[in-house]
């Protein structure tokens, strides 16, 4: 990688960011998902694994707990489909229902599918960074034979 | 649904299969992701129309386009991404396993190697319950 | 009432995901939430057998706009049946110890898909939960990390990503031809179809339910799966997972495209035949038990294809009730391939009893049940096939019981007390519900008036 590739690759993660959190928070009522946020951060993320490498990479906070924020967005949407149920409603029903008054923060409508969608959209980021950093490794390290040893401790051992 | 969007999926699909026969392993996975793209692509034909967005707020009038079919198509694509990244870190596995990206060659006949069942329950133990330690 | 199984399985399958399953506490607590589930299963199918199908839509949305879960008589039997499959899967899995870190989840994720999958009315949702299950049983089939187990692993992956490709297609084809995903709305809008386009869609539905299910031509992958994978996920696939198959084959098949069941008959009862003779030849000529069992499950999913394909009220209740008690048989066999003891030996010869068809075991009433399809069909092929099939079941079954069980020369020390009393404890479930079997059938017996006094 030329010099001048790192140097992009490194400047672009923070508006790649960007992108992705307008993506998000836009996507009630345009075009915008949480799912194609949280792909557009991971091709942030991706970048730099292959401008800069594994090492590198691994330094950025979000690659360290990436496992822990995707689940952070399981349990968000997990709550988001589950707490209605406990007041008595359908499952997933969005407050505030459909006509009703909602809170508005500047232009964005405060609504339970915009925290849908951030759950989303940690859970595939998570999901997606985990799965790039562990297929990472087999390029960079020499990888041994390894799990045999796992399961045939447990058939030796008795 | 109209005769260049048949043809696509059509060519997708084929161009799919014939990777997915080859034994590299990881042109099998861009196979199995083609046939998905191809399936996508066939979803979306569903929903072929000239109206507007279904999105608030709309006009008189006009006809809208189907809004169950982008979300059909959506969650499609969300599914076989998971699904490829699954297949993508199982290949992973073999590779570090096998050391090569060859399609394993003969999956079914394996008369020199013992199953699983055969090895756990071959083991020597003892009679008792076994002790774990208490976590 | 209705979504109860479904979230404790999904709140408790999260829970478990953060914890460590090797440990024996998490294994203890997966098996409480597992039991909960059950005994919720339990609860909504005696309701439902009390007060008729429960509907919810998903969202707050009118019905016919959202997403209807429905629990009627055919999906909360499959969903039990599943449910208890997976108990004891686990049950036996905590017992021999634990050794990776997410399989109690994995086990409650893939309880959640199956719960989700038997208990939707919507067509695209039934897609939803099915990838949901597949998903979890692909990491599932990894258990034990060894070579055969990853390369078992990829086969399946990769054979059952293409049927779910042809399922959805299938759903998008039904989609576009009727113009709703609601099942109770496909049933009645299939009848008015124009036979050409709904041809493709209900092949299309077969093949991807097949390749779930085992059939001939469909059932390549799963020698190798089922014989390389971990004794405990081997009886969850065969048990658990494979109802997907027969269910969707019931539902899509007997109840939405039912005209289309009745043009094919023929040619789904000689693909049955065809899986019935060859699962058990081949189950005969090889070597280890748990290829054989493999090879026997195809057989067993040939029975189900027989049934389905000659139909009626008789037809689709022998299909019903042999698709239930199959993973029972299944799950005490696969379970018992990896124990050894004259314990084990007993539950064994009591779960080949079962398939073959001999009274007093819950197998029985299957075969019976089969053997009257051929007679109201006054066709004595189909009454010797049934006859050849449990015959050459009982054959095969006695081989793999000689090279297992019945070697007085070896010195093999017996598996360790709480395993053995597991299988035992399952192997008396399938006699006990074969000296008591009226709960069974009656639930059988709804689920086909559902089925047939439905159109």
């Amino acid at each position: 990688m030329t010099i001048l590739t790192k140097l992009i690759a490194r400047l672009l993660l923070l508006p790649i960011f960007m992108v992705a959190a307008a993506v998000l928070v836009k996507g009630y009522a345009e075009v915008g998902d949480g799912f194609g946020a949280g792909i557009i951060a991971t091709l942030g993320i991706l970048l730099q694994y292959t401008a800069l490498g594994r090492d590198e990479a691994r330094k950025l906070p979000p690659v360290r707990v990436a496992p822990a924020i995707g689940l952070v967005g399981l349990v968000i949407a997990l709550l988001v489909a589950v707490v209605p149920v406990l007041r008595g409603q359908a499952i997933m029903t969005h407050s505030p229902a459909p006509g009703a008054p909602v809170i508005h923060l500047g232009t964005l409508e405060l609504l339970t599918a915009v925290a849908f969608d951030i759950g989303v959209f940690l859970l595939v980021f998570g999901f997606a960074v985990g799965a790039i950093d562990l297929i990472a490794q087999a390029h960079d390290e020499e990888i041994e034979q390894l799990p045999d040893r796992v399961t045939d401790q447990r058939i030796n051992e008795g | 649904m109209n005769l260049l969007l048949a043809l696509s999926v059509a060519v997708l699909f084929g161009a799919g299969t014939f990777l997915m026969l080859k034994h590299d392993l990881i042109r099998m996975a861009a196979g199995v992701l083609m046939i998905s793209n191809a399936v996508t692509l066939f979803i979306m034909s569903v929903g072929l129309s000239r109206g507007q967005a279904p999105i608030y707020p709309l006009e008189e009038g006009r006809p809208i386009s189907d809004p169950v079919v982008q979300s059909l198509t959506l969650t499609a694509i969300v599914i076989s991404f998971g699904l490829t990244s699954l297949l993508l870190t199982i290949i992973y596995r073999v590779y570090t396993l096998y050391g090569t990206l060859r399609g394993p060659d003969d999956a079914t006949h394996d008369d020199h190697e013992e199953t699983t069942s055969e090895l756990l329950a071959q083991r020597t133990r003892d009679e008792s319950p076994r002790e774990r330690s208490q976590a | 009432m209705l979504l109860l199984p479904l979230l404790i399985a999904w709140t408790t399958a999260v829970i478990l995901a953060l914890l460590d399953g090797r440990r024996r506490w998490v294994g203890w607590l997966a098996i409480g939430a597992m039991t909960t589930v059950f005994a919720a299963t339990l609860r909504l199918l005696l309701d439902v057998l009390q007060h008729g199908s429960r509907e919810i839509v998903a969202g707050g949305w009118p019905p016919g706009l959202g997403i209807t879960l429905r629990a009627d008589e055919l999906g909360i039997v499959f969903a039990l049946v599943s449910n208890g499959v997976l108990l004891i899967a686990l049950i036996y899995e905590v017992l021999e110890g634990v050794h990776e870190r997410a399989m109690p989840a994995l086990v409650l994720f893939l309880a959640t898909g199956l719960t989700g999958l038997f208990l939707t009315g919507d067509a695209f949702n039934f897609y939803v939960f099915f990838e949901v299950s597949m998903t979890t049983s692909f990491v599932l089939a990894t258990y034990g990390q060894r070579q055969r187990e990853i390369r078992a692993a990829l086969i399946f992956t990769v054979v059952n990503l293409l049927g779910s490709v042809f399922f959805l297609s299938a759903i998008a084809s039904l989609y576009h031809l009727t113009g709703t995903l609601d099942m109770r709305a496909l049933t009645a809008a299939a009848g008015t179809l124009e036979q050409n386009s709904i041809t493709l869609t209900a092949a299309f539905l077969f093949v991807a339910f097949g390749v779930k299910l085992g059939l001939f031509p469909f059932h390549f992958w799963l020698p190798p799966v089922y014989r390389d994978t971990w004794p405990a996920v081997a009886a969850i696939l065969s048990g658990a997972v494979a109802n997907i198959g027969s269910y969707g084959l019931l539902r899509f098949g007997a109840e939405i495209l039912s005209r289309e069941l009745r043009l094919s008959a023929g040619v789904l009862v000689a693909l049955g035949t065809i899986s019935i003779l060859y699962g058990a030849l081949q189950a005969i000529s090889v070597r280890t038990a748990n290829e054989a069992l493999a090879y026997s499950a195809i057989g067993q999913a040939g029975y189900i294809l027989v049934a389905l394909g000659i139909g009626g009220p008789v037809g689709i209740g022998a299909a019903i009730l042999y698709a239930l008690i199959n993973p029972l048989n299944k799950t005490l066999l696969f379970l018992a391939t990896g124990l050894r003891g004259w314990l084990v030996g007993a539950a064994f010869a009591i779960g080949a009893f079962s398939v073959a068809g001999i009274p007093p075991s819950l197998g029985f009433f299957g075969k019976a049940a089969l053997f009257q399809v051929g007679i109201a069909d006054n066709s004595a092929a189909l009454v010797g096939l049934f006859f050849l099939g449990g015959a050459l079941s009982l054959i095969y079954m006695f081989q793999i019981y000689q090279r297992v069980h019945w070697i007085t020369e070896k010195q093999e020390q017996s598996s360790s007390v709480q395993s053995r009393v597991l299988v035992m404890g399952v192997a008396v479930l399938i006699l006990a519900l074969g000296l008591w079997p009226e709960p069974l059938l009656l639930a059988s017996q709804r689920a086909t008036d559902m089925l047939i006094g439905g159109r």
